[in-house]
């Protein structure tokens, strides 16, 4: 299992709908693409990646061989992939406190949904219909979501800089350098590993250690 | 197109797994599959680094969808608690149906730069052709993929494995890839140089600020940047 790639947490979780309810999720979720202001509260949670939501018709799942037997399903599946940043609890806890209210629109009409609030059997719900991931990859296991952001922010003022100081005084340089730090102070900062950076650097990690010496080779 | 949130693009790819077993292992189809993903875990790092423009994606095997029947949330759960008179068939049928699924799927989930094109199947052919071995070891076991014989078939195939989003979320930007690393690498870097420059005279200052500059190239993407999956710091 490996949920965890550096500062990313995969999540997936799959819940049923009835086939007769599928449209008006979709046209929920049609609803919030035409009307970007509906993910507004999404934006607020800084901690995301990337998210989405795939809804399986029961009749649906991917047919690629006539040797490969057709599903036979009564419900229809709403599939739901996030990488964030953070804890498990912390992530679902912020869906609970940030935006209750989308939430329950987009899951409303899967079955047992029991909503957002409380928390206890939100939690419950998560976690019963989440499927652990085998092998998660990031291209950038050391940035969350908010340095991805602000390293954008950070080159282009610093191009702008450069390129307006090129021929400026030193006083005007010295000026214009201390506006652009107090500029980007809260887009700068270091990155850091956290304690596991990944399952697989974790592992690499580890067998470094057994190599060198340093751990019982019983318990590698 | 809801696969599609500015140049990045979500896709999802759910192959079906054939119901054989590894004869010289004696382990189901789908085990194998967990298996050589797993082991992937154990590498120095991720076969996905090599393939172009790949933000971040995972891999797990479906077995089956989860069926559970704590008490819901719906208006007729509460509706049910207000009509005691509610005979007990009635209250036992609504518990949810069971659903078994007739094959076990391979899942692969990508959140990838695609470009203003939309296009996921250039996508597709570069990972053909950066991690085929691996493509190979893992997709062998899933129905119709003994047809795929190289990088437009791959593309192909894995585009009628695929479904469409019904919503999807971009928190972060949509960037290309080597541009997000170079940007990380800048932030890096600049905050290093602003702690290690601090009080010193202008003169000095610009010409560190030159030397910087120069050092970190910031129009040069190939190098210095961070690699694709960089988890360690010198």
């Amino acid at each position: 299992m490996s949920n965890i790639a550096g500062k990313a947490y995969a999540m997936n979780v799959i819940t049923p709908i009835r086939w007769y309810t599928v449209w008006l999720n979709k046209v929920i979720f049609w609803a919030a693409l035409k009307n970007p202001s509906t993910l507004k509260g999404l934006i607020t949670l800084s901690l995301i990646h990337y998210a989405r939501w795939v809804i399986i018709g029961r009749n649906q799942f991917p047919h690629v061989h006539p040797s490969q037997p057709k599903e036979d399903l009564k419900y229809a599946y709403m599939l739901f992939f996030s990488n964030f940043n953070g804890s498990w609890d912390q992530y679902v806890d912020s869906f609970t406190f940030a935006i209750p209210s989308g939430l329950d629109m987009f899951w409303k009409w899967n079955i047992r949904y029991p909503k957002s609030v409380a928390l206890t059997p939100f939690h419950k719900y998560i976690r019963y219909n989440q499927l652990d991931t085998l092998h998660y990859y990031n291209a950038y296991p050391l940035a969350t979501s908010n340095d991805v952001k602000s390293a954008r922010i950070v080159k282009a003022k610093l191009l702008d800089f450069d390129g307006a100081t090129r021929e400026s005084s030193d006083g005007e340089f010295a000026r214009e350098y201390r506006k652009l730090l107090r500029d980007l102070q809260h887009d700068l900062g270091d990155m850091y590993p956290t304690p596991i950076v990944s399952m697989s650097a974790y592992q690499v990690e580890r067998r470094q250690r057994w190599h060198d010496g340093q751990l019982d080779g019983s318990k590698h | 197109m809801s696969n599609l949130s500015g140049n990045a693009y979500a896709l999802t790819v759910l192959s079906p797994i054939k119901p054989g077993i590894v004869a010289d292992e004696e382990i189901a189809y789908a085990d194998k599959v967990r298996s050589i993903l797993l082991g992937w875990n154990e590498l120095k790092n991720s076969p996905m680094t090599a393939v172009p423009q790949t933000y971040l994606c995972r891999y797990f095997v479906l077995d089956n969808p989860y069926t559970e029947s704590l008490p819901g949330g719906g208006a007729l759960d509460t509706i049910s608690d207000w009509l005691p008179v509610v005979p007990d068939w009635l209250r036992r049928a609504v518990m949810p149906a069971h659903d078994q699924l007739k094959s076990r799927y391979l899942v692969f989930s990508a959140n990838v730069h695609v470009g203003p094109s939309g296009d996921i199947a250039p996508y597709l052919r570069g990972m053909w052709q950066a991690i085929r071995p691996q493509i190979e070891s893992i997709w062998q076991y899933c129905y119709g993929f003994d047809e795929v014989k190289d990088a437009d078939g791959f593309a192909a195939y894995i585009q009628r494995c695929a479904l469409p989003a019904s919503l999807f979320f971009v928190g972060s930007n949509d960037e290309a890839l080597p541009e997000q690393l170079k940007a990380l690498y800048i932030k890096q870097e600049f905050a290093k140089f602003a702690v290690a420059n601090q009080g010193l005279p202008t003169a000095t200052l610009r010409q560190h600020f030159r030397d910087f500059m120069t050092r970190i190239a910031p129009h040069e993407l190939a190098a210095p940047t961070w690699e694709p999956g960089k988890y360690r710091l010198p």
